[in-house]
């Protein structure tokens, strides 16, 4: 038996084997550079078809710019881009951060309190069915054009999804493992805090990866219904005056709002994975 | 008041006298769908202190049902379970549980994994971190303290569980198949390994199987557990001497007392209404 293990320490077969692999499938990298790389040209093919249809066929620039309009008017008009995605990204940001904790620690009462979760479960699948967003007008009403408004709709929108995914992976937890922390007499915080919690957390972040982009949704719709700024004002505002090319330019700069939030989650997420050491 | 007429009553039930637990027409019904499901029908029986007993039975038949009850982690429906004198209505710190999946918590080191009872009592670390990495040391995973149980084999990590289950020096050991999972050459090892610790540590030991053979290689007595009723239908003491080897297991008298067992659970199904045998193990132990 000791031989047995001896052989597992010093052999390292893993590594070995990696080395091996390697060398007999060289396509591998190539492989990973195809996943990057193809939709990447896909992307500008597009792009270029779109500029040449526009420009070839005299479709007018108001209808739809090509791609340059309105990659000249983000560059000529950055300041004033940069100007209407700064709240946007800013409230976005915080509708977000709240959601989070609310959605967990919602989840983690509706978990440890029966009647709690009798009481609210089924009223929360219902509220998942409403089309929430035909509700924004009225947090208008509530709580007027501020900030406010925007981040409690976007709140109301975007921690359902982080609560409902809480609660599945809070209830998760292995019988077994539950029965081992009941056998050495740990409290119900300790189940929470050092196992059911950790168990949670890829359903935690797969909530959160659709919660993100509702968040900004959630702030755009606001900012449509009543506001004097905000990507979704300019984008309001320039399609009102026929000023496509900047419409666009708006969109394109939400885009990259909404990848770098979605950036960020994946990024919390690689790390927690890494910590966890769950694959 | 009632726990001494249970006592009292004990010795004319004919139960041995330093029975370290002890269950007293113990019953079990769960709630299936709003019909009651029968999971264990009144079973009897104690363990001396520092006897090895199994509960061998088919898969279904209840017996991990009735190991959860003694370890205070399921309720009794209808009977009593008695440890040391006490009945048995929560877990207890004397109680050190295994079960047939490892239960590692994949981001803690092999070492944090042992001491997880330690940190969950919020007993000091200090004191038994000395304890951790000899239990760690014996069971053949010296140098592996700090491995995560992905860097581990099958075996390694229920080893690991092991060490996890003694950290506490509980008095009693409750195992439920916790080698089942493991391929047939890793499980010879564990209980050679078991057989082992057993001999050092003398615990009293409950231990679920659906191995004839395992039970009878690594226990002083081997309860048949049927389904149907699921009840325990037969109380074999195993004669060999300690400490025991695999070898055993290739001895006339070994093969006859499985054979006799594997009469016993055959007789008990076939009397039953005929419904397809469970799993049951009849080889395994066999190196």
């Amino acid at each position: 038996m000791r031989d047995h293990l001896d052989v597992l320490r010093t052999g390292d077969p893993v590594a070995e084997g990696t080395t091996r692999y390697g060398r007999g499938l060289a396509s591998i990298p190539t492989q990973a550079l195809l996943s990057v790389i193809l939709p990447i040209v896909t992307a500008v093919i597009a792009l270029v078809v779109w500029e040449i249809l526009v420009t070839r066929s005299g479709i007018a620039e108001s209808i739809l710019p090509p791609p340059t309009a309105v990659l000249s008017k983000l560059i000529n008009f950055f300041e004033l881009i940069l100007t209407h995605g700064i709240p946007t990204t800013l409230e976005t940001f915080v509708a977000f951060g709240i959601s989070i904790p609310l959605g967990i620690v919602l989840a983690a009462i509706m978990v440890y309190s029966r009647p709690i979760n009798q009481a609210l479960y089924a009223n929360l699948i219902f509220f998942q069915l409403i089309p929430k967003i035909a509700l924004a007008p009225l947090f208008i009403v509530w709580l007027g054009i501020g900030a406010e408004a925007r981040i409690a709709f976007s709140i109301f929108i975007c921690f359902f999804p982080i609560l409902i995914s809480t609660v599945t992976g809070l209830q998760a937890v292995d019988r077994d493992m539950l029965r081992l922390c009941q056998s050495v007499q740990a409290s119900d915080w300790q189940i929470l805090f050092h196992i059911r919690f950790p168990y949670s957390l890829p359903f935690i972040f797969a909530g959160m990866k659709v919660a993100v982009t509702l968040a900004i949704i959630g702030v755009v719709v606001g900012e449509f219904i009543a506001s004097t700024k905000g990507l979704g004002y300019l984008i309001l505002f320039a399609s009102s005056r026929q000023q496509t090319d900047l419409g666009l330019a708006a969109i394109t700069v939400l885009c990259g709002v909404g990848l770098s939030f979605y950036g960020l989650v994946v990024l919390g997420e690689i790390v927690m994975k890494k910590f966890y050491e769950i694959q | 008041m009632a726990q001494n007429i249970k006592i009292d009553s004990q010795s004319s039930l004919g139960f041995d006298q330093d029975a370290y637990i002890v269950c007293r027409q113990v019953h079990k019904v769960y709630n299936a769908n709003g019909k009651p499901l029968e999971a264990v029908r009144s079973v009897d029986f104690s363990v001396g202190d520092g006897e090895f007993v199994s509960l061998l039975g088919p898969s279904g038949c209840g017996k991990s049902t009735l190991l959860m009850m003694i370890g205070g982690l399921e309720s009794i429906t209808d009977g009593e379970i008695f440890a040391g004198g006490k009945p048995v209505t929560k877990p207890r710190r004397e109680f050190g549980m295994m079960f047939q999946d490892p239960t590692l918590l994949p981001w803690k080191s092999a070492l944090d994994n042992v001491m997880f009872p330690i940190d969950m009592m919020r007993l000091p670390r200090s004191r038994y971190l000395d304890r951790a990495l000899e239990l760690l040391e014996t069971i053949g995973l010296g140098g592996f303290e700090k491995s995560k149980p992905r860097e581990l084999s099958g075996g390694m990590r229920q080893r690991v569980a092991i060490c996890r289950a003694l950290i506490s020096d509980p008095r009693v050991l409750l195992m439920d198949e916790p080698f089942s999972a493991l391929d047939a050459m890793t499980r010879d090892e564990m209980n050679i390994l078991l057989l082992g610790l057993w001999q050092t540590y003398k615990k009293t030991a409950i231990f679920v199987t659906h191995s004839i053979r395992e039970a009878v290689l690594l226990s002083d007595r081997v309860l048949v557990m049927c389904d149907r009723p699921s009840t325990i239908i037969s109380d074999t003491k195993i004669p060999f001497s300690r400490p025991r080897d695999i070898r055993l297991g290739e001895t006339h008298e070994f093969n006859e007392i499985c054979a006799m067992l594997l009469g016993k659970i055959t007789a008990a199904r076939t009397n039953g209404d005929g419904e397809p045998p469970g799993e049951i193990v009849v080889g395994g132990a066999q190196s």
